[in-house]
């Protein structure tokens, strides 16, 4: 939306930057998150006490894999929004907040690159680390 | 715009009054206090609020343990028995208890905020009932989930 274009939804007048994206991706990212937060506790009570093995066996499902790589990215950006409202309300100084912000879209992208790599080597069912890197 | 009552008024007098709750401004004006943590009437909405913000931070270092988990299961056997036991000291499972805990309550006040930004719950009355209703699912899953997770071995100290 370009700057100065004013529109309505309802007699509700929309961001005429970038509010109302983020607004929506707060919000899409939280309905996501319902069901698969439920998924997640499930798959914690039955990961709990399985042992090696049985995480092993766990990721040999495709669905539990696929299903975790999505929480996890849909986790992480939602988490990157929500630190990034907190900075927002209580860093003032631009230099700091810039940084911190800076640091945690940093932590986001390592967060999500290492958990879809290890995911998809479990899921495969490739040679534990380091040893087998690459196979 | 709210202007403060006017003096003289002897029901509401702010130049009379030893409650606390104005203030004389340095230009002389006697404003209301500004209010700070330390004045505001606690109400559940509030503490609700407040525990969806510190529960969402928790949330984050809790997705830093379960990368930490994905990296010890894919660094093989010996890199997940240490990780695990680590997990299961009584620190570590007071650790997870807790990070269990911030999930179900942030789930139970985040569907609440959902049900507010529909334009629904949103009197007084409601509003308070979905936030300590949240409270309450946030603690009751998390009770029943470890006390589960006791009693059926999957977990010991």
């Amino acid at each position: 939306m370009s700057l100065g274009t004013k529109s309505y939804i309802k007699g509700v007048k929309v961001s005429e930057r970038h509010g109302a994206g983020e607004w929506m991706q707060e919000r899409l990212s939280s309905l996501i998150l319902v069901p698969l937060t439920l998924w997640g506790l499930w798959s914690g009570w039955t990961l709990s006490g399985a042992g090696y093995e049985g995480a092993l066996a766990w990721f040999r499902s495709p669905v539990n894999a696929t299903l975790l790589a999505v929480t996890l990215l849909v986790s992480v950006w939602h988490m990157n929004m929500g630190l990034k409202v907190i900075v927002d309300d209580y860093i003032h100084k631009p230099v700091s907040r810039n940084t911190l912000v800076g640091l945690i879209g940093l932590l986001c992208v390592v967060l999500a690159a290492a958990g879809v790599f290890f995911i998809v080597r479990l899921a495969l069912g490739s040679a534990p680390l380091p040893a087998g890197f690459g196979a | 715009m709210s202007t403060s009552p006017l003096p003289g008024d002897s029901s509401n007098d702010p130049t009379d009054d030893q409650s606390g709750r104005f203030v004389r401004q340095p230009n002389g004006r006697v404003r209301p206090l500004s209010p700070h943590l330390q004045v505001w009437r606690w109400h559940v909405t509030m503490l609700g609020s407040i525990l969806h913000r510190i529960t969402g931070g928790a949330l984050s270092g809790g997705a830093v343990l379960v990368a930490l988990w994905l990296l010890a299961l894919a660094f093989g056997p010996e890199a997940y028995a240490t990780f695990t036991g680590w997990m299961g000291s009584p620190l570590g499972l007071l650790v997870w208890f807790g990070l269990t805990l911030c999930l179900a309550y942030h789930l139970a006040a985040g569907v609440r905020h959902l049900i507010w930004d529909a334009g629904e719950g949103l009197t007084p009355k409601s509003a308070n009932a979905l936030a300590t209703g949240s409270i309450v699912f946030g603690v009751v899953v998390s009770v029943v989930f470890w006390a589960g997770l006791f009693m059926t071995g999957r977990v010991s100290l």
